[in-house]
């Protein structure tokens, strides 16, 4: 099977007011890969995330699921497809945000099967044996009457990506899954995260934990200043010859 | 006069206090939300004609809007509209109580983390599903003290229907102790809006602790 390109970004630019925050990126990201996103605080990673999900409108720039234009330049200005289109799109992508947001007056059951039923309108037993095998998969079968405030933060962002999940997205994007959580709860979510990528989910995964994006990476993105200023394996990229990568990972490995 | 005799001819005026209350939350509720989405709409104009309306509903007393809304039918229009004077009462308190709702539910929808309607959206909801599912019950539970603020001022503000001469719990009262030169038809008053309160205040504190089930 030919490797099919799931998300094409061409062009990218976004600014916030007069500041340009990512400058002419240009990515994309096959069936099956992981893709980490590393780089300094301000660096633009997380406005890429925002943008390439639609939660932020791009200036300018195509942005393309499995073939599908999401967004295209047309003279010198970003266009959006047509609502009913993006609605379609939108279904390819989930999203895991940093600070969970799960919904605090839904149990854990209703947080993860209210949006296959709403969104998906599939039936209320389909979408909770779905996701009573997801919250197997995630070690919550304990939980599903819960209510968020009830459980860790490494639990809830595990919820999180189980509520995610159940909408059965082709990418799954994180946005630095595990920086609002203790140490000691974040080997738990990235234990999770591992185990999708072991079942080939296509992941792109904003993170600060350099170690982790080195084990679980097929590529490694490292922005600076809104732009990409090295890709690669993840060995290339622990390996670089460029200076600031060397600076940054440096860092981490003190 | 015996007390009996003072509760028999005050009981009418007990109902249609109770009525009014009702029939002004029933109103004033929904009518709120609507004119606090317009305070909150993109659209300058709206937002503004909003902002207006709510500045001059709590500028001015009520007992003059109850006056207003009675006589400018027929003074500004010439209109005889029979049997108005109950429902202008409904009108004037609903009116009013809906800018002070509106002021509610804006300060609640506000303080809402955007982070609820991000993930909404990812998952795709769509906006009015994002509202009703996910912001409004939260809204509803944050809001709950302030609403109960008002709704007991509205059981005591209903007696200022007496200034159009309907005959609900406080015009009754004032009417017995001015014929009976007593006093006890106003305490007796004083009880029933007291005792409408305690209960109003426990159903809310109830209702409060229903939605505990979260934080």
């Amino acid at each position: 099977m030919e490797e099919q390109v799931l998300l094409t970004i061409n062009h990218m630019s976004k600014s916030f007011d007069s500041e340009e925050v990512i400058k002419d990126i240009s990515l994309s990201v096959k069936r099956g890969e992981v893709v980490s996103i590393i780089g300094p605080s301000g660096s633009g990673k997380s406005t890429l995330l925002r943008c390439a999900t639609m939660l932020e409108k791009m200036d300018r720039g195509d942005l393309i699921y499995l073939g599908e234009p999401a967004a295209w330049e047309e003279g010198g200005k970003c266009v959006y497809a047509p609502k009913a289109k993006l609605r379609e799109i939108h279904k390819n992508f989930g999203l895991v945000f940093q600070n969970f947001n799960l919904f605090p007056h839904y149990s854990v059951m209703k947080n993860i099967i209210d949006a296959p039923m709403t969104v998906e309108k599939i039936s209320k037993a389909e979408a909770t044996e779905r996701a009573e095998k997801l919250l197997a998969q995630l070690g919550l079968s304990d939980k599903a009457d819960a209510y968020p405030y009830q459980l860790s933060g490494g639990q809830q962002q595990r919820v999180s990506i189980a509520r995610a999940l159940a909408l059965q997205p082709k990418i799954l994007f994180f946005d630095e899954p595990t920086s609002a959580l203790d140490p000691e709860l974040t080997g738990e979510v990235l234990k999770v995260i591992k185990e999708l990528a072991k079942e080939h989910m296509t992941m792109i995964i904003v993170t600060h934990e350099m170690q982790f994006a080195r084990e679980l990476s097929d590529r490694i993105i490292f922005m600076e200043q809104g732009i990409i200023q090295a890709e690669g394996t993840p060995e290339e990229i622990f390996h670089s010859d460029n200076e600031r990568v060397r600076e940054f990972i440096g860092k981490f490995q003190a | 006069m015996s007390i009996s005799v003072i509760l028999m001819q005050l009981g009418k005026g007990m109902i249609v206090t109770a009525e009014i209350f009702f029939l002004t939350l029933l109103f004033s509720l929904p009518l709120g939300l609507v004119i606090a989405f317009g305070r909150m709409a993109k659209n300058s104009v709206v937002s503004l004609l909003c902002k207006i309306y709510i500045s001059i509903m709590r500028g001015t007393p009520l007992m003059l809007q109850l006056i207003v809304v009675y006589f400018a039918p027929f003074y500004v229009l010439g209109l005889k509209i029979p049997n108005y004077r109950f429902p202008a009462i409904i009108i004037a308190f609903a009116l009013n109580y809906a800018a002070y709702f509106a002021e509610i539910y804006r300060s609640g929808i506000e303080s809402m983390p955007i982070g609820q309607y991000e993930a909404a959206e990812v998952l795709g909801y769509n906006k009015g599903q994002t509202f009703f599912k996910i912001i409004l019950p939260q809204v509803i539970k944050r809001i709950l003290p302030p609403i109960t603020n008002e709704t007991i001022t509205l059981v005591k503000d209903t007696s200022l229907a007496f200034v159009l001469a309907h005959a609900e719990m406080f015009t009754l009262a004032k009417q017995i102790a001015a014929k009976e030169t007593s006093i006890m038809p106003l305490m007796i008053a004083g009880v029933f809006y007291y005792i409408f309160n305690l209960i109003v205040a426990s159903a809310m504190e109830r209702l409060e602790k229903a939605l505990n089930y979260y934080r």
